[in-house]
């Protein structure tokens, strides 16, 4: 198979790349592992809280009119197909009929994985990941469970917390997990609830925003004062910042969780609870799924403020590969709003260096960016920016010469 | 039969029980639509496992369908009269 443009992953970042190409005269395929297209748009149903005209953000009709889009302009998308080697221009993929894909340019929005949170039972029938939890929720409307707890309080476990009760499902609420070499600044109480303020204008509750800018004033005191408070609801949801979850329970499935309390500075008392439930949602955070950059000799570089290990590229989302390109979480956890925008600027990028689109254009790209950031109801890292800002230094110090420097 | 959102109901077999599920969605849906989590068994421990990561990657959810083996439940499709059993 020959196309101008191959890109991988059809997600947000990876849909509107393949959107802008097309309407720029592009023969363009996609490619998702998934059985559909959408990525983790289609998970996503919550209330935009920074959007006037349209209050719910429903990823899956967003999903659904970007999907129609990019057919009616001629975009191939190949689902339920994995990319497991690229090699100069060239994708090989698991397809029974098309084994390669012969390309002039790569974008890679192969988007993010969860971080993995060992804890004593995890391996258990019952214990799920805050993603699959949500898409199970949200995409098969299925319930997963009777009586839920949540391990893991971050902006992603919050919202699919309230999304899952929304949906009529029992969260009996939300935990820490107990301290160990895994799980490190996740157990510490005043860490996660820092790390939730920094990003809490995106706040789901009025508790939150007001807290979320007091700590921007560098009341830092404060967050101590807060941990003291032992009932801090969302929705009627319990965020029990002070107690650790030391053990899932049960015999064929999850029947109890042990949970043990948490000093302010995350030191685990001895005594032990049980806790009744039947599932567990572990969140442990996201991680940029960089594979493919990897497998197709990109450089990577590990900047933890972008959400770890990420392919080095330049502000135009450019790699250290001729003619390969990324868009979305590949480049650092943010938001579906953030990676619409670039994929549109990954798009532009390789119309540029095509000679199709003029630099005013492919500048224009890049401020939709930033306006993206500022209009996403939720941020998941709190020093993205500076993390931004770190990823353009080590792209200038790679991209001048040794002599020049 | 087709419901109000156009979904159509089909029936399939998990460990010879014959049970209903939506064509389409994947099998792992199906069968926690059914209430039916525990999917396979562990070779190493004997302990039961189910659905851990939702999008292809842990392998947790693997069956024998159509009595191909190691199928991932969470991404395969559900088709009418699939055969799915336990490993």
């Amino acid at each position: 198979m020959k196309v101008d443009v191959a890109i991988v992953g059809a997600g947000p970042a990876g849909l509107i790349a393949s959107i802008e190409l097309a309407k720029n005269g592009m023969k363009v395929v996609v490619i998702d592992e998934y059985y559909r297209s959408g990525g983790r748009l289609l998970g996503q149903l919550y209330e935009d809280t920074k959007s006037e005209k349209k209050r719910m953000w429903d990823g899956k009709e967003i999903a659904n009119h970007l999907m129609d889009e990019a057919l009616s302009l001629g975009v191939q998308i190949l689902c339920k197909t994995t990319v497991w080697k690229i090699e100069s221009n060239c994708l090989f993929i698991s397809n029974s009929e098309i084994k390669e894909i012969h390309s002039k340019a790569i974008i890679l929005a192969t988007g993010a994985i969860e971080k993995a949170l060992p804890i004593p039972g995890w391996q258990k029938v019952g214990v799920i990941a805050v993603g699959a939890a949500q898409t199970f929720t949200n995409l098969h409307r299925v319930k997963i469970g009777n009586r839920v707890l949540f391990v893991g309080i971050d902006p992603l476990s919050i919202s699919v917390a309230m999304e899952m009760k929304k949906a009529g499902i029992h969260v009996v609420g939300m935990m820490l997990p107990a301290p160990s070499l895994m799980t490190g600044e996740k157990s510490n109480p005043q860490d996660v609830l820092e790390q939730l303020l920094m990003v809490a204008h995106m706040a789901p509750n009025y508790f939150f925003r007001i807290a979320g800018k007091l700590v921007k004033g560098k009341i830092k005191k404060l967050i101590v004062n807060l941990l003291k408070f032992n009932l801090i609801q969302i929705m009627g949801i319990p965020l029990y910042f002070r107690k650790a979850v030391t053990q899932i329970n049960g015999q064929r499935e999850v029947e109890s969780v042990s949970v043990s309390n948490l000093s302010t500075n995350g030191e685990l008392s001895r005594i032990e609870t049980k806790l009744e439930v039947d599932t567990v949602c572990l969140s442990g955070g996201l991680l940029p799924l960089v594979d493919l950059t990897q497998v197709a000799n990109c450089i990577l570089v590990d900047i933890p403020e972008l959400g770890g290990i990420v392919p080095l590229h330049n502000k135009y989302l450019k790699t250290s590969v001729e003619g390969i390109y990324v868009a979305g979480n590949i480049t650092g956890i943010e938001g579906a709003k953030v990676a619409m925008a670039q994929g549109k600027l990954a798009a532009f990028s390789l119309l540029y260096d095509f000679k199709i689109v003029s630099e005013q254009q492919l500048q224009m790209a890049f401020n939709e960016v930033d306006i993206a950031r500022k209009s996403s109801p939720i941020s998941f890292l709190p020093n993205i920016k500076i993390g931004r800002k770190i990823m353009e230094e080590k792209w200038k110090a790679y991209s001048i010469p040794i002599g020049e420097k | 039969m087709e419901n109000q959102n156009h979904e159509k109901e089909i029936s399939f077999t998990f460990n010879g029980k014959r049970i209903k599920g939506i064509e389409g969605q994947p099998i792992a849906a199906a069968l926690m639509a059914n209430g039916i989590r525990a999917i396979r068994t562990c070779t190493v421990t004997g302990e039961p496992r189910g659905i851990y990561c939702g999008i292809g990657h842990c392998y947790e959810c693997r069956a024998t369908v159509n009595q191909k083996r190691n199928i991932r439940t969470c991404l395969k499709c559900l088709e009418e009269n699939m055969d799915i059993k336990s490993e």
